[in-house]
């Protein structure tokens, strides 16, 4: 599984008048590629401000203690703001729990719906067509170096033939394209007949005038060579008979000629939209290269043809010296990882000594970031996220480090100057009514381990890499390269006008569940009920096609039915777009459909963590069964188990298991110590001193073990079935 | 629990509908139901389906259009929006008639008919309108008839000082039962308990407010009921003098209750009370109601969108859709046997706390123009089980039978 987002030993606080909040207190957890991950707690757990850590929006009073949060070979928590703006809401979504706060109410929806896929869609178009000009400048390069170091001609033919690569994407971009609307006009139009078609049956259609408009509107954009092309005429002259008839039909609320002529338009889009779909990107090259009009057949064989021509003349040969390139390419990067290793472990007695100079240190920096550097293979399409964040990870801890040293001296001398003032009150005869605080000194020791832990981890990384080199499968990463550049074109061609963020926006609020689209289009928010806030809101988040959907508790203001229905839809999102999901809630069931992962928080860390089955089935830490035994289900009698107390004071977090207090299975070492993350199993820990080898064999509670029962018998009964 | 028949709350036919220009909005639809003494009665619904309205109409914050409800044998609101227009309508068919009718006789008859419909829509209208401003009054009175049979003799009998002591404690009585008024006895928890307090009172002074209004003069036994409200619902004394931005979301909720118990309610509408809370919170609020109803023999009107509550809370539940009432059951019953699509596919749509049956759930869809064909036989209320209530029409009826069987 790809790895699509990293959290390690995040740590975060908020600056109150009273002291410092810790609110979250060193949390792991990966995200993998088309994963949910869950996160479950109460509120004030630390659950949102993890997930606001992670879209760089905590508030100004945060102070991010520690940690890394690493996602696409950055480290979020470090670079500047203008380069958040190319991830915050592009790349990284979210839809916040209160709908009402999170819309403009004076801007009305349909602009609020746009605005980001308008503003959006133009920084896309430039970052692909940056990223497509430079991956195809790179992997140019790397084709001369592999083979045709010295030989002029043949690098001038390898430049030829990228330039001729260039050209023709294009075309072939430009073609798919439009058959792409006309194609998904005739899906839309065929929809949109059935749904009205079914309404005329039943007598009770509204709207009519404006939705036959739509269809004709759609009817007419799905004629294109390969869509509606025999029968185009026969369907431009229905239309404008369905045109004529509608108003007479409407009078007299009769529909049956309306239904007849719907129903052949019907037909005739079905029948041409299940014709396959011509390879437009040999049709692309055909058309720029050959000089030629196409030549009359079918489809299929037009496609075989076609092919040839474009393998014959072209693909082979680039293919080839593709596949050179990237054989090049990664070859090199294995040289430089090895002696990467050798000089990081060369380097790593300068970074352990009980001082570090700081001199020594920022030159065996600048040297092994110029060795990392190097290892960063151009044309890897998934980056290695531990070398780009090598440089300035060690860079910040450095500086921090060197200007730890004079602080400390300041802040010791002003604690001493402290103390010694409460010395002399307290010799004096007086108590003061004050308290000395502890010197703020940063502790240098913990800086110096997280560096050499930097150069542990990458090492460890640059090995394991190493030993999987005889695994990997040139020819298909070739393919993934050729894929990469041409998926960076269609980002190019694909422009988001005005009315097509309209026309994409409507579909979303239709996905969503709310009616009448076009009219709520130009509405303002508080003509929306809640839910219907709620679900405006997800469209928002879903219109700029994001990587990673960070929900905080999404439906906890919904009711069933349309909380069923939202889940369902991310679910569907999720699938069809590889969507990687965290999901932030306190509501169990919703839990249980959405996760596939699940991490329980308590005050600031993560208590319990692993697969939905594992934690719900055999959960281990007594927080987690008391969040179960407190919710009821459809067959729960007996008394619910509510969870005594409130959650921990975090300015003074306590000393030892934070939830011990509110713990009924609490034992002495609970309020003594913090208990480490026990492993259960590969994938489920828990940090709870009863899995400890020496702690009393504990049973969760009855009414968690009886409705894990009752489910298992369910399950048991229903496949017999 | 009390197993007794005695209705408490007798809704008969309420419509409650808005008007938005020309545009006629009815929230509420001819919805009819009844809630007996000690019971919990769960009304179910997707937001906007009129649930919440249903509770305010009960309660009188809103004028209803039709229909009425009784409280204790009392009407306490009657539908007059709904004579008017039965009026208007007769005038309006007469006027047509008229217009077309030939003879002299003719318009006569026509002109009585149409009379004698204005005339006794007229007199419902009044009594009506009669019922719905002295409910208060017809209620007091019979409060105060009632101490009269209860003090009188008493200080016939005494002399001296007991009779003086007799007479101010009757007149204190007298002075709140006059007082007393047969709506306070319905009580409202609301769904925000942020919005629902008001911040810049204390919460002495909110949970005081009622009694105050009540016509409790005496400072001390105020706080002591206070107290005793606040001990009830499982806050501290300390608690009455802090405002209520000081309370956590679940101690919030708590006030709410306490405010709407210390006025010793017979039946309590509890709109959406958990709805806002966390779960372990929710619990709490739950085991409190639960045990306030035990200790006290609370009605209440259960209104809520998480089905797993309502069906661990409440003893019948009501399922509304688009201001009608589809199905009414017991909650036992109305889980084993769903009998209208849309109950179906709404508890088809309930997130259970189990991985591996949420993964494979599916969600069943209503579409009521797919499910039902109501274009010549229209659906009614019908009873197909003793206690199971259904809307459907004739069809569906000999259907819904057969499942049962």
């Amino acid at each position: 599984m790809e790895t699509k987002l990293q959290v390690r030993d995040l740590a975060i606080s908020f600056r109150t008048t009273n002291g410092k909040v810790q609110a979250v207190r060193g949390i792991n957890f990966d995200l993998a590629k088309g994963e949910t991950l869950s996160i479950v707690g109460e509120s004030g757990s630390g659950k949102s401000v993890t997930s606001k850590a992670i879209l760089g929006i905590l508030a100004g009073n945060s102070i991010v203690e520690g940690g890394e949060i690493i996602y696409d070979g950055k480290d979020l928590l470090k670079i500047s703001e203008e380069d958040f703006h190319k991830i915050r809401g592009d790349k990284i979504a979210m839809i916040f729990q209160d709908p009402m706060s999170s819309l403009n109410p004076i801007v009305k929806i349909g602009r609020q719906l746009t605005e980001a896929m308008i503003l959006k869609g133009k920084a896309r178009q430039r970052e692909s067509k940056l990223t497509f000009n430079i991956y195809l400048k790179t992997i140019n390069q790397k084709m001369i170096d592999a083979s045709a170091a010295n030989d002029k001609t043949k690098a001038d033919e390898i430049s030829a033939k990228c330039q001729n690569f260039n050209k023709f994407e294009y075309k072939h971009l430009e073609l798919e394209s439009a058959y792409n609307t006309a194609h998904e006009s005739a899906l839309e139009a065929i929809d949109m007949i059935d749904v009205i078609s079914f309404e005329m049956e039943k007598n009770a259609v509204k709207d009519v005038n404006y939705r036959i408009k739509q269809i004709v509107r759609l009817s007419k954009a799905s004629v294109h060579d390969y869509v509606v092309k025999k029968d185009s005429k026969e369907l431009l002259a229905i239309t404008a008979k369905l045109v004529k008839d509608t108003p007479k039909a409407r009078k007299l609320n009769d529909y049956s000629s309306l239904l007849t002529s719907l129903a052949r338009i019907a037909e005739i889009l079905r029948a041409a939209t299940a014709a396959p779909m011509p390879n437009f990107f040999a049709m692309g090259y055909y058309l720029t290269f050959a000089n030629q009009p196409l030549p009359e057949m079918p489809i299929a064989e037009l496609d075989v043809y076609l092919r040839k021509y474009l393998d014959d003349n072209f693909m082979l040969s680039f293919i080839e010296d593709a596949k050179k390139g990237v054989i090049y390419s990664a070859s090199t990067c294995y040289a430089a990882k090895e002696a990467a290793i050798a000089a990081l472990k060369e380097a790593k007695p300068i970074f352990a000594k009980a001082e570090l100079d700081s001199k020594e240190c920022y030159a065996a920096h600048k040297a092994l970031s110029e060795k990392v550097k190097a290892c960063i293979d151009p044309l890897e399409i998934i980056k290695d996220s531990l070398s780009y964040t090598f440089e300035p990870g060690v860079k910040s801890e450095l500086d921090k480090y060197f200007k730890a040293i004079e602080k400390n001296k300041v802040e010791v001398k002003k604690h001493d100057k402290i103390q010694a003032k409460y010395d002399r009150l307290a010799a004096s005869g007086k108590t003061p009514d004050w308290k000395v605080p502890a010197a703020a000194v940063t502790d240098l020791e913990l800086v110096k381990k997280n560096i050499n832990r930097q150069i542990d981890r990458l090492i460890e990384h640059y090995e394991a890499s190493l030993a999987a080199k005889s695994n990997r499968d040139y020819d298909k990463e070739t393919v993934a390269a050729i894929d990469h550049l041409k998926s960076n074109a269609s980002g190019v061609v694909n422009k988001v006008t005005k009315q097509v963020a309209k026309a994409k926006a409507i579909k979303l609020m239709e996905e969503v569940g709310i009616a009448e689209p076009r009219k709520r289009y130009n509405q303002y928010p508080f003509e929306f009920s809640g839910g219907m806030r709620q679900r405006i809101v997800i469209a928002i988040a879903l219109a700029a096609n994001p990587d990673i959907l960070i929900c905080d508790e999404p439906t906890t203001a919904l009711d069933v039915t349309i909380q069923s229905q939202i889940l369902e839809l991310i679910n569907k999102l999720k699938r069809e777009r590889q969507l990687s999901v965290i999901f932030i809630t306190h509501d169990l069931g919703v839990v249980a459909n959405m996760a596939d992962r699940i991490a329980v928080m308590y005050a600031g860390k993560i208590v319990e963590y692993g697969s939905a089955e594992e934690v719900f089935y055999e959960a281990a830490h007594p927080y987690t069964w008391a969040l179960l035994s407190s919710m009821p289900d459809l067959d729960t009698n007996e008394k619910l188990e509510a969870i005594p107390g409130t959650p921990p004071n975090m300015i003074y977090p306590p000393v030892g298991d934070a939830f011990a207090a509110r713990n009924k299975y609490a034992m002495k070492i609970d309020f003594e110590r913090q208990p480490p993350m026990f492993k259960i199993t590969d994938t489920h820990y828990a940090a709870t001193w009863l899995l400890h080898p020496d702690a009393p064999k504990v049973d969760p509670p009855k009414i968690v073990t009886d409705r894990i029962a009752r489910m298992k018998e369910k399950r048991g009964a229903s496949h017999a079935e | 629990m009390q197993n007794n028949n005695e209705v408490l709350l007798k809704v008969e036919n309420l419509c409650q509908y808005f008007r938005s220009g020309t545009f006629v909005n009815k929230a509420v639809d001819n919805v009819s139901f009844e809630i007996k003494k000690g019971e919990v009665f769960g009304l179910v619904g997707e937001s906007g389906c009129g649930k919440t309205t249903t509770g305010r109409s009960i309660i009188k914050l809103y004028n209803i259009t039709g229909g009425n409800v009784y409280f204790k044998g009392i009407r306490i609101a009657a539908g007059i929006q709904s004579y008017k227009d039965a009026i208007e309508k007769a005038k309006a068919d007469a006027k047509e008639k008229l217009a077309s009718a030939k003879s002299d006789a003719e318009k006569k008859r026509i002109n009585d008919e149409c009379n004698a419909i204005v005339a006794e829509n007229k007199a419902k209208l009044k009594e009506a309108d009669y019922d719905q401003k002295h409910c208060d009054r017809a209620y007091s009175d019979r409060l105060v008839s009632n101490l009269k049979e209860k003090f009188l003799p008493l200080i016939e009998k005494a002399s001296g000082d007991e009779k003086a002591k007799l007479t101010a404690e009757y007149k204190e009585a007298l002075h709140k039962a006059k007082r007393t008024k047969l709506v306070t006895q319905i009580q409202m928890i609301f769904q925000d308990p942020i919005a629902s307090l008001d911040p810049r009172m204390t919460v002495r002074e909110i949970i005081a407010e009622g009694l105050i209004i009540q016509g409790e003069r005496n400072k001390e036994i105020i706080d002591q009921k206070v107290f005793e409200m606040l001990e009830l619902v499982g806050l501290v004394r300390e608690h009455a003098s802090r405002y209520p931005h000081e309370f956590s979301g679940g101690q919030r909720q708590r006030i709410g209750v306490a405010r709407a118990i210390i006025m010793n309610p017979d039946l309590i509408i509890a709109d959406e009370p958990v709805s806002a809370l966390d779960v372990s919170i929710q619990a709490q609020v739950i085991n409190l109601l639960n045990d306030l109803r035990e200790k006290f023999g609370l009605t209440i009107l259960f209104i809520a969108h998480d089905l797993s509550v309502v069906k661990y809370f409440s003893d019948r539940i009501g399922v509304m859709y688009y201001g009608k009432m589809v199905e009414l059951a017991s909650s036992d019953e109305l889980f084993l046997n769903p009998l209208h699509p849309y109950t179906r596919s709404l508890l088809s749509a309930i997130p259970l706390p189990d991985p591996i049956y949420e993964k494979q759930r599916q969600r069943i869809v209503y579409n009521p123009l797919a499910a039902h064909d109501y274009s010549i036989d229209k659906p009614t209320f019908r009873e197909v089980k003793p206690g199971h209530f259904v809307q459907c029409n004739e069809a569906e009826y000999q259907e819904y039978m057969k499942i049962l069987k």
